[in-house]
């Protein structure tokens, strides 16, 4: 009897762990979760929505992005973009979006001075960074090819661009973010009010976490996996430019990415090893990420003390990690580097 | 100490060694670090019931001193060497409320403090996420003590009848 | 049988019972696709397995290494230096148990804490 009594006081913290375990994974009743995979733009995207009628504007949203792809592409023979690339001189007709995302490509182009270059295609190409066939190319070859670059030599007007010869457009600098910030839009006039989308790496954000908190957006870490850090942010767009992203290394072992310098045509070498944008506008974010990477750490701050509006997280080759004092309090690094020093960029 | 206790002692410590060294060379079917047999135990089990506390410590002691050196693995002098030393002071608390038939559970709570010992080691050194482990040491420790325990028990028992009817 | 014996010996069950229930809940528990490489108790990288492309990390402790391997989504330790080899043995990380390698204190295990990110920004 008594034995008897004892086994069942055993079993009694088995029968409550048992408990415990089934019990831990309940969830409250919250706004309901859709999110939508897709392989456009030469990239992988994850959208995610909350509320009822976030299932059809998915849906929508994937449309959408089949077409601004259709658009945009330099490979789709039926893309305006194609078009344009292969018009030999004469004015190619473009759309609305398009002429939009061009316009804008361009005076982000001449406010950076031309570190961000929507003609430097040929060189890109060049380097195999379309076709993955890497190579490097002859400073004869790279001389050659520059003098089909420059943002200025482009025209457009009458909702039509006019490209010399031999010329080419790439609106991948900007395409993807400012699809993040269309689409964004779209989803607030849809009553959305929390969404996240992660457009290959792009992060646009729409309202806040489904439970009122502020999103949490890992930065990558550029010299390894994973992330160096987390920032909390509502409402905007964060952007990512690293040479991690695309590269390749010869046989004596010098590493090239795909972020060229408008001015050399060669790998942008800037000391960076990564730059991060926040921004209300992902096209800006997009643009900015870039231009930041070639324009390096001292021009980049200069710009951003000239023109604001968004701020910035800089990782330099040397492991040093610079930030703009709208962040400063919403980054916190990883564990795993909270002993890099942080420098704030003041105005 | 007598020459008849200190050889007895030295002999001891040798078969320890030699039951060490052969499980070594015998593959570990459970790629856990810390999971195995622990076969050298069954002295240790057995001198514990056989002598006092002193001696049985210059046995596990040397045993495991020497077992460090022969495998080549000093780094792990330290988990062994605590677990080890817990489980002798476990065993040596418990050996009387746990004569004769239940001399392998007593061998069962010697493995438990030994992985006790053994995790808290290696939770300083290596992080608390070893913590996942303790079960999974727990459970082999316990098996694998009750066998080596079984083991000593039928040697002591044997050894206890054999001099009963020699007398 | 003594009270205390009896007391000893249902004790020792109960240790063995909950050490088995331990097991199951490690077993059991909840994984997703981040890993941490740890050393000497401190985070070294954490990785998102469905995100990582095929790679190698060495790990180096008092001049003796680790190979880590990465590839199609899984993680193992491919080589090391140490006497034991335990965590080449083990193979790829396939459960919540970790890998170690003790020698050179080297731990790799699946972590929650990556999740607590909602995107990553690369």
């Amino acid at each position: 009897m008594k034995s008897k009594r004892l086994l069942g006081l055993l079993l009694l913290p088995a029968a409550a762990s048992l408990c415990l375990a089934g019990c831990g994974g309940s969830s409250e009743t919250a706004a309901r979760e859709y999110s939508k995979g897709i392989f456009a733009m030469g990239t992988y995207m994850e959208l995610t929505a909350y509320g009822e009628q976030a299932e059809s504007v998915l849906d929508e949203a994937e449309n959408r992005i089949r077409e601004w792809e259709a658009l945009w592409s330099t490979t789709d023979e039926d893309s305006e973009i194609y078009a344009a690339n292969h018009s030999q001189g004469r004015t190619v007709p473009l759309s609305s979006e398009t002429e939009e995302l061009l316009q804008f490509a361009l005076k982000m182009a001449r406010q950076t001075g031309g570190a961000l270059d929507p003609t430097i295609y040929p060189l890109v190409n060049a380097w195999g960074f379309i076709s993955q066939e890497y190579r490097v190319p002859s400073q004869r070859e790279i001389g050659e090819l520059l003098a089909l670059t420059g943002y200025e030599k482009v025209k457009v007007e009458n909702h039509g661009v006019t490209l010399p010869e031999g010329m080419q457009l790439d609106l991948g600098a900007v395409g993807k973010g400012y699809a993040g910030e269309l689409l964004a839009d779209y989803f607030k006039e849809e009553g959305i009010s929390s969404a996240l989308l992660n457009i290959g790496g792009n992060i646009q954000m729409v309202g806040s976490r489904p439970d009122g908190t502020k999103w949490r957006i890992g930065i990558r870490n550029p010299f390894g996996e994973g992330s160096f850090g987390v920032l909390e942010s509502e409402d905007t767009a964060v952007v990512t430019s690293g040479g991690y992203e695309r590269y390749f290394t010869d046989e004596d072992g010098t590493v090239y990415w795909h972020i060229l310098d408008p001015d050399t045509g060669r790998p942008a070498q800037s000391g960076l090893a990564s730059a991060t944008i926040i921004a209300d506008s992902g096209r800006m974010a997009d643009a900015l990420s870039t231009s930041i990477f070639v324009m390096g750490l001292e021009e980049g701050s200069e710009y951003w003390k000239n023109h604001g509006e968004f701020d910035m997280l800089l990782v330099t080759q040397d492991g040093e990690i610079y930030l703009t004092e709208g962040i400063e309090d919403s980054f916190t690094l990883e564990d795993a580097f909270s002993d890099r020093e942080m420098h704030v960029i003041r105005k | 100490m007598s020459v008849k206790k200190l050889t007895e002692l030295a002999m001891l410590t040798a078969v320890a060694l030699i039951i060490f060294v052969v499980e070594l060379q015998i593959p570990n079917p459970f790629p856990i670090p810390g999971v195995k047999l622990g076969l050298a135990n069954i002295i240790t089990v057995y001198a514990v019931y056989r002598y006092r506390f002193a001696e049985t410590l210059l046995i596990v002691a040397t045993r495991v001193l020497l077992g460090a050196i022969f495998s080549g693995s000093m780094m792990t002098l330290l988990y062994s060497m605590t677990g080890g030393l817990l489980c002798l002071v476990g065993m040596t608390a418990l050996k009387r409320r746990l004569p004769g038939k239940y001399i392998w559970v007593c061998s069962v709570f010697g493995a438990i403090f030994h992985n006790v010992g053994q995790i808290a080691v290696v939770c300083l050194v290596a992080g608390r996420g070893m913590l996942l482990y303790f079960p999974f040491l727990l459970v082999s420790g316990c098996l694998a003590g009750a066998f080596t325990g079984l083991c000593a028990q039928f040697v002591i028992r044997r050894f206890e009848t054999n001099i009963l009817s020699h007398r | 049988m003594t009270r205390k014996t009896r007391i000893l010996l249902l004790l020792c069950a109960a240790i063995f019972l909950s050490g088995v229930l331990g097991c199951v809940w490690v077993l059991n528990r909840p994984r997703g696709t981040w890993v941490e490489i740890l050393q000497d108790g401190s985070l070294i990288q954490r990785i998102d397995l469905s995100q990582a492309r095929d790679q190698n990390i060495d790990v180096e402790y008092e001049g003796r290494s680790n190979r880590i391997t990465i590839e199609n989504g899984r993680i193992r330790v491919s080589q090391a230096d140490c006497p034991d080899h335990i965590c080449v043995d083990r193979g790829w990380l396939d459960s919540s148990i970790p890998i170690v390698c003790l020698p050179n204190r080297l731990v790799i295990q699946y972590t929650d804490q990556g999740a607590d990110i909602d995107a990553l920004a690369q």
